[in-house]
């Protein structure tokens, strides 16, 4: 039901863009191209250098988007959900995201992207990433964190979005960019370009990424925030406190219908962090340095 | 866990029974957790202290309070701590009231999970449809742009909180047969 309702969306706005459709020939073409400068990441978390491209690699790989192209698609998205939910007005909050959500991402495999966090104005419970580094909790959210290492948590759910990309992946496969289409790129110079690319950029945001996306988010944030000296368990504790919610209350409503249930994200994470993060020692909550919102 | 949660607002917009039983899972004073596995209570938060006693899967449990992967629970008579992630917090589900509450909750709005009860307050909500009727927003943009914090800002707020960065690979996909745990689809 899902799946059908995305494909409706998408066919509409391509329809709008004029995009053409990319078939795997083009996609093969572009593969074979000389591969462009990598992106300044980590390979994706247990990934070894390919060595043949398989049909995931076509689809998946993200070649051809620019650093300049995925900072204009970012700020579209970010623009238009801030339209939709501007941000708290208290710069002192603004002020705090920024830090911590830095000193995280500045572990990721991308740390020197132009990392912008904020707080918006909405009672629902959910926290969105943009292409390019934005990030964004809203204040429904932020308001049931409990200290400074489940807010860590929560925005390296989000930069581990940011650092693969998800988002451009998805772009790509409902072919809205180009997989190195000069066509395309030059389209992207200007923001209404843009727009008529991808449409309302925060439509995406209404989307929602695969399941296997937000698992690999999942497991990127625990590591993520880890790094940054947090308590592993910051992210875990958010998604049991989520789960704990009624399925159906409609400050959870979006968040439910674009990410697995936290129920499933806790028992892929269980597996996944094992006992891994049993002896970590002198990790921290900071309870005390939560910057309050109204 | 004292902490006020978004059920009275919420109260405000739907049916009072829809409020009272959001509070019930969300705000006692008790709050109260399932077994989702087997697993040891141990007199401490860590895994090797002394095992004094053990869950079952489906075990009621009330959760005293959290330290980091650990949960202090009083399981009956026993009390202790078990992993965080062998419990999930609220009701079971399955036997529960929140399967009620949530379907009270999909008459109350019409439909479930259209997000129309926050809406429906005058607070402002992040629907799909409001996401998509969403208009660009340079100004509010430029304004979140202009909070950002260069790495060496970031760096001294995390010496203050002494934060130290630790050495720890990402996780691998326990679901994927190979390593390649990066794109897939």
């Amino acid at each position: 039901m899902r799946t059908g309702a995305l494909a409706c969306i998408f066919a509409g706005l391509a329809l709008a863009a004029g995009a053409r459709a990319v078939d795997l020939d083009d996609l093969r073409k572009a593969l074979e191209k000389p591969k462009q400068q990598p992106a300044p990441g980590e390979p994706a978390p247990g990934q070894p250098a390919k060595s043949k491209p398989d049909l995931s690699d076509l689809l998946g790989a993200v070649r051809g988007v620019s650093p300049e192209e995925e900072a204009a698609i970012g700020r579209q998205i970010a623009g238009n959900l801030l339209g939709a939910a501007p941000l708290v007005a208290d710069a002192k909050l603004q002020a705090y995201v920024n830090r911590v959500g830095r000193w995280v991402a500045l572990r990721s495999g991308r740390p020197d992207l132009k990392w912008t966090f904020g707080v918006i104005e909405s009672a629902d419970i959910n926290a969105f990433a943009a292409p390019g580094g934005y990030v964004f909790v809203t204040r429904g959210l932020y308001a049931r964190l409990q200290d400074e290492a489940q807010l860590a948590g929560v925005l390296a759910h989000e930069i581990g979005h940011v650092q693969q990309k998800h988002h451009l992946k998805l772009l790509q496969q409902q072919q809205l960019i180009g997989a190195g289409s000069s066509i395309l790129s030059k389209k992207l110079k200007d923001k209404q370009s843009v727009q008529r690319l991808i449409g309302s950029g925060a439509e995406i945001c209404a989307r929602g990424l695969d399941k296997s996306a937000e698992f690999e988010a999942d497991r990127i944030g625990v590591v993520l925030a880890t790094r940054a000296g947090y308590d592993p368990y910051g992210l875990p504790a958010v998604l049991q406190d989520i789960g704990a919610l009624s399925k159906d209350a409609g400050s959870v409503a979006l968040l439910f219908k674009t990410h697995p249930h936290p129920d499933e994200r806790l028992a892929q994470l269980s597996e996944a962090m094992g006992e891994r993060f049993d002896g970590i020692q002198g990790a921290r909550n900071l309870p005390e340095r939560l910057h309050p919102v109204k | 866990m004292s902490k006020a949660k978004p059920a009275g607002l919420l109260a405000a917009g739907v049916a009072l029974v829809l409020g009272a039983a959001l509070a019930l899972g969300a705000a006692t004073a008790q709050e109260t957790g399932t077994a989702l596995k087997p697993d040891d209570v141990k007199a401490e938060p860590f895994k090797d202290a002394k095992t004094v006693g053990r869950i079952a899967k489906g075990d009621r449990v009330e959760i005293l309070a959290r330290q980091s992967g650990w949960l202090q629970v009083k399981a009956g008579a026993k009390r202790g701590w078990v992993r965080m992630l062998s419990v999930r917090r609220g009701q079971a589900a399955g036997t529960n009231v929140g399967q009620e509450v949530g379907g009270i909750a999909g008459i109350a709005t019409g439909r479930a999970g259209t997000g129309q009860v926050v809406s429906s307050t005058g607070v402002r909500g992040l629907s799909e449809e409001e996401l998509k009727a969403a208009k660009f927003d340079e100004a509010e943009l430029r304004r979140a742009e202009a909070f950002a914090v260069a790495a060496a800002a970031a760096q001294a707020f995390a010496a203050q909180g002494k934060l130290a960065v630790r050495e720890i690979a990402f996780l691998a996909d326990p679901k994927a047969a190979n390593p390649q745990a990066g794109a897939r689809r």
